[in-house]
């Protein structure tokens, strides 16, 4: 550009330029003197400045040569030169300013200027680019349509130079593109410029501060603002408005459109992610589980550790010795002098290797736990306060044995009990004092006792060594008792003697004046005695795993013995008569089998998972079972469900001894080693859909241990809710 | 420290004072109120001697102090407090200890005389200085129960009833002091565990701890003095279901009886049918019947002496239980001649006296027996006590009947 405004301006001679600034000093010089002059000199001036404008703008024909970029470049050096405080945006702002004034002074001088000079020099061509009329001599056209010609001489970089220096109005000239001409700006365009630079109006007169009037404020006034009367349409109706009126009312009376919708209460927004199925892809974002974290190094890693970490010679051997995977750390610990002598570390890729399996097999998805409330999992029972009555406290200690007491029985009415001891006695005792009634010495230690329990016949069964002894205690009423006598001694022999397993004697003398009634002598040591429900067959237990001859039928009446059983099944631990039916129990070490004795045949056969049992009861309703074992468990079998318990109670810390149904209420208790009796609810339901209702209700304790032995033998008041239980420490405990 | 107005009265003339408020600091016990009275009778009456007292605030006797006793009971302390006060019961001494060769299994006692049935087989005769008189055998099994008919002079007619199902109605001349059997009741078909006269001194009543036949039917049997060695019963009242445990006359037309199956159960003599029955929760063992406050005392297989209203209608009420006792109740006595004493024993080897005013806690202990209380009886103001007591170290067994 700038080499091209050169060449622009080479195009301009050098002679013409010395006459310009000759010419231009001389207009100086008038300058100069300006302000002596007269009023009259003063026009006259103005007149000889018009002509200084004409020859300028003449002078401006000759610089059509010039292109307009040019102009403006040599305009914008000049501001440069001329005020260097001036800016860039100053320059703009007199751009504008100049087309202005010179509108201004188009507008406004015409007429004065007309007068001296019949030419208008403004230009008609428009906002066009000035360079269109780079090529012609002239620059536009005037208004008149007369060429507007560029001034013959261009002034060069010396003019401009002497013209700055001359020139005291220089600063207040501005080059007018489209005339080419220099326009000197009057004091009141100066003073203009100022006053834009500063940011002000441009008027002088104008006052931005002038005081508001608030004419329309919010406050009601109690004057209008117009007092302009109301239009006379403010007075009639509307047609159009009617109509529009009545079309609404029609819509809304034929159900176009309604009225007052009810407002939507919906909520507005919405759980953008509230149905997100967490198993969705999305959704594991939620379920993010970051990554394992690295261990951080500590000081084994340093490259200078303290001597502590430094493994020692034997520790070293020991580490190279080891599994890599037993090793506690994966590498040895290296001391260096400095960070410099470090080598490169070896195992940099196959750490980096471990690092991505990590995180490559590490679990990415949170284990889902299922959060139960164990309370949940306990089965609802009832609470063993709405299960009254039961045994809770003990009332009665019967003291009276000097050896552990191994069973007992109640009399059906409960007026009595019987107890059967180790001291080789039996006694008895009235049950609501505690007195014992009636002692009497057997031949040996006691094992089992039996009251019969058919009220109309008062006998007992007892059993020690090898013999089973039927007593008659003559307690109660003496009508029984006696009728019990004459039972006995009615007994005619069959005319043919039978050969039987055990003899039957009938005592006499002193023995038959202590109750002795009759004696029957088995071949082998009899553990265990019961009675039928009615009272007239008795069961004998003969432990012996090597024989057939275990289990022994009595009848009192015939006197009359039968073994049941051909065949040896295991040694027989205790049996049972069904209360009801023709069945019978034999319970041997872990089976218990159900015999019919009319159709002499198995019935079934009760898996106790027990290793050994010690004891077992039939529920007066006989379709229920418990089992005692030695190894501390209590089986509950319902018959009519399965060969398998029912259910397992495992609330004895040792060996039970002794289980027993409640005749009335549901009730069982089991007594054990560890002196403890528990007292279970046990409700039967007659519907055979419901299972029984097993609560354990109370833990009754009183009873000592004595040569680890604590309770061995329970038994129920056959009416009250009492417990009897008798114990290795010669006592019996009632509890109520 | 807060004051209460109270207002001191009493029934006894003798011990009245001024009736002013007092000002008394709430926190005074039963010690101090005693001490206040005492200060007045002795500004009022010179020769006054100190006198113990207890005080009853709204008929409750007064335990702890004042002011928690007002607060437990709910009395506003802003009124004036009206407090009785009475003269203090004062604590059963033992005076006689008569031993038995075995258990006593019932007391009875009279104005001069005392009887005892025992264990081994025979009942005896006491004076009250605890002098044996008379030993009365005859049955032959324990005697159970044992009660004075009539005494007419010298002569009195004595009854003893045995687990040998006989009830035996002896004559005894306290002067020759002879001892004849009149009558011999039988009927029964178990042992005869309790009887009791009528108020008329005619009648008797038999118990039978025994299952009839009919089943589990016991029955009670009645029975009018009738010449002739051998009596049957002039009635059997039979509906409790197991054994009956006690029984005694509400008054000449009706029979109170307590049973093993929960129930007590009132009777009319003439028609031997059931009036009402009051139905518990535990086995009876004992009742007692005061004819000054109309109440029924039942002392059951638990620890709790309960207080019944047998005429009231709706059956089974208990107006209040006495729980101190810590084994079954087996003897419950109301005194005959104060309307809110009574006494009960024990098979915890207590033997306690109440009051019905003062519920929480009874009025004395008497801890002197050493082994089961079975029965209990008073004369006039003074409590006969039987019991078993056994001297474990040796083996015949000592028994006493105390008297206090």
């Amino acid at each position: 550009m700038r080499t091209v405004n050169l060449e622009s301006q080479k195009n301009g001679t050098m002679s013409k330029a010395k006459e310009k600034s000759a010419k231009k000093r001389v207009v100086e010089e008038d300058d100069d003197q300006l302000p002596i002059f007269d009023k009259d000199v003063t026009e006259k001036k103005a007149g000889e400045e018009d002509d200084a404008d004409l020859s300028d703008s003449e002078e401006s024909v000759f610089s059509g040569l010039e292109d307009s970029e040019s102009d403006s470049h040599d305009e914008e050096e000049d501001a440069e030169e001329g005020d260097d405080e001036e800016d860039d945006d100053d320059a703009v702002i007199l751009d504008e300013i100049l087309t202005k004034s010179s509108g201004v002074e188009t507008a406004t001088e015409p007429p004065a200027t007309d007068k001296n000079t019949p030419t208008d020099i403004r230009n008609t061509v428009g906002n066009i680019p000035m360079e269109w009329y780079q090529d012609y001599p002239h620059i536009g056209y005037n208004l008149d349509g007369k060429k507007i010609f560029k001034p013959i001489r261009n002034k060069d970089e010396l003019d401009e130079f002497l013209d700055k220096m001359e020139n005291p109005d220089y600063w207040r000239t501005v080059h007018d593109k489209t005339t080419a001409s220099d326009i000197r700006l009057s004091d009141e365009q100066v003073d203009l410029v100022h006053r834009l630079q500063k940011g002000q109006f441009g008027d002088v007169n104008f006052n931005e501060y002038e005081p508001s009037v608030d004419f329309f404020t919010n406050e009601v006034m109690i004057h209008p603002v117009t007092n302009r009367p109301q239009d006379k349409r403010s007075f009639i109706p509307s047609l159009i408005e009617k109509e529009k009126v009545s079309k609404l009312v029609h819509a809304i009376k034929m159900g176009w459109i309604k009225p007052r919708k009810p407002k939507e209460t919906t909520p507005q927004y919405y759980d953008l992610w509230a149905k997100e199925d967490p198993n969705a892809i999305l959704g594991r974002h939620k379920m993010h589980v970051p990554a394992p974290k690295m261990r951080l190094p500590g000081h084994e890693e340093s490259y200078n550790p303290p001597p502590e970490y430094l493994l020692t010679e034997e520790e070293r051997m020991a580490w190279e010795q080891q599994d890599a995977e037993d090793r506690k750390l994966p590498f040895l610990p290296q001391k260096h002098s400095c960070l410099r002598a470090v080598p490169a570390f070896s195992r940099f890729i196959h750490e980096r290797f471990e690092r991505c399996l990590d995180l490559y097999l590490c679990p990415r998805q949170r284990k889902m736990r299922v959060n139960v409330n164990p309370e949940d999992l306990i089965p609802k029972l009832p609470k063993p306060k709405d299960l009254q009555p039961f045994p809770t406290t003990m009332s009665l200690v019967y003291i009276g044995h000097s050896s552990l007491v191994r069973s007992i029985s109640a009399s059906p009415t409960g007026q009595w009990l019987v107890s059967g001891s180790d001291d080789c006695t039996v006694r008895f005792w009235e049950v609501n004092t505690g007195r014992c009634m009636k002692t009497l010495e057997v031949g040996g230690a006691v094992k089992s006792v039996a009251w019969n329990p058919n009220p109309a016949v008062c006998l007992v069964a007892v059993c020690f060594e090898s013999t089973v002894l039927l007593l008659n205690p003559g307690l109660g009423d003496r009508l029984v008792v006696s009728s019990t006598d004459q039972l006995i001694t009615s007994y005619e022999p069959p005319e043919e003697d039978k050969e039987q397993a055990v003899t039957w004697a009938l005592s006499e003398g002193p023995e038959h004046d202590n109750g002795h009634r009759l004696t029957l002598t088995h071949p082998k040591a009899v553990k265990q005695v019961v009675w039928h429900g009615k009272g007239d067959y008795l069961a004998s237990v003969m432990p012996d795993n090597s024989s057939n001859l275990q289990v022994l039928i009595h009848q009192v009446s015939k006197r009359r013995t039968q073994n049941p059983f051909r065949k040896n099944k295991g040694l027989v631990q205790c049996v049972s008569f069904h209360p009801l039916r023709p069945y019978f129990f034999v319970a041997t070490q872990r089976y218990v089998r159900v015999y019919n004795l009319i159709k002499q045949e198995l019935t079934k056969k009760l898996m106790t998972n027990c290793k050994w049992i010690s004891s077992m009861a039939i529920h007066p309703g006989g379709d229920n079972l418990i089992c005692g074992s030695y190894d501390c468990r209590l089986a509950w079998f319902d018959l009519d469900l399965s060969t398998k318990p029912y259910k397992m109670l495992r609330h004895h810390k040792k060996a039970l001894r002794g289980v027993a149904y409640h005749k009335h209420y549901p009730l069982f208790a089991s007594g054990a080693d560890d002196g403890s009796v528990i007292i279970c609810h046990g409700m039967v339901y007659n519907d055979l859909l419901q299972n029984p209702l097993i609560v354990p209700v109370k833990v009754l304790k009183g009873h000592q241990i004595t040569h680890d032995l604590g309770v061995l033998d329970v038994t129920f008041h056959p009416t009250q809710p009492w417990v009897f239980s008798s114990g290795a420490d010669a006592t019996i405990r009632l509890f109520t | 420290m807060s004051q209460l107005q109270t207002r001191f009265f009493t029934d006894n003339k003798k011990y009245s004072v001024d009736d002013v408020p007092f000002s008394i600091p709430a926190a005074s016990e039963v010690q101090e109120l005693s001490n206040v009275i005492n200060k007045l009778l002795e500004a009022k009456n010179g020769s006054h001697s100190q006198i113990e007292f207890d005080f009853l605030v709204r008929g409750q006797f007064l335990r702890t102090s004042l002011s928690n006793h007002m607060e437990a009971e709910g009395i506003s302390t802003e009124d004036v407090v009206e407090i009785e006060y009475v003269e203090r019961f004062t604590a059963p001494q033992p005076e006689e200890c008569m031993m038995h060769d075995d258990w006593i299994s019932s007391v009875e006692a009279d104005s001069e005389w005392i009887l005892t049935g025992s264990y081994d087989k025979t009942a005896r005769i006491w004076s009250l200085e605890g002098k044996a008189v008379m030993t009365v055998a005859g049955h032959t099994d324990v005697v159970k129960d044992v009660a004075w008919v009539r005494r007419d002079g010298l002569t009195s007619l004595l009854l003893t009833a045995s687990l040998d199902q006989t009830i035996l109605l002896w004559e005894w001349n306290s002067e020759r002091n002879k001892l004849k059997a009149r009558h011999c009741c039988r009927g029964h078909a178990g042992s005869v565990d309790t009887i009791a006269t009528d108020p008329t001194r005619t009648k008797v009543t038999g118990e039978e701890e025994e299952v009839e036949e009919p089943p589990s039917r016991p029955r009670k049997k009645q029975k009018t003095e009738q010449l002739g060695l051998t009596r049957t019963p002039l009635m059997t009242l039979s509906g409790h279901n197991e054994a009956v445990s006690s029984v005694l006359w509400l008054d000449s037309e009706e029979i109170c009886s307590a049973s093993w199956d929960h129930t007590i159960r009132l009777w009319d003599a003439e028609t031997g049918s059931v009036k009402t029955t009051l139905t518990g929760s535990k086995v009876f063992n004992h009742i007692s019947y005061s004819p000054l406050c109309r109440r029924l005392a039942s002392g059951s297989t638990d620890r709790h002496v309960r207080l019944w209203d047998p005429r009231s209608k709706d059956g089974s009420l208990v107006l209040l239980s006495l729980t101190s006792h810590s084994g079954w109740v087996t003897a419950v006595k109301w005194a005959p001649s104060h309307e809110h004493q009574l006494v009960s024993g024990s098979l915890d080897n207590l033997v306690k006296l109440w009051d019905t005013r003062s519920c929480k806690t009874p009025l004395y202990d008497v801890s002197a027996h050493e082994d089961k209380v079975l029965c209990v009886d008073w004369t006039d103001s003074r409590v006969r006590h039987q019991d078993n007591n056994t001297h474990l170290a040796c083996i015949n067994q000592q028994h006493t009947s105390s008297l206090y």
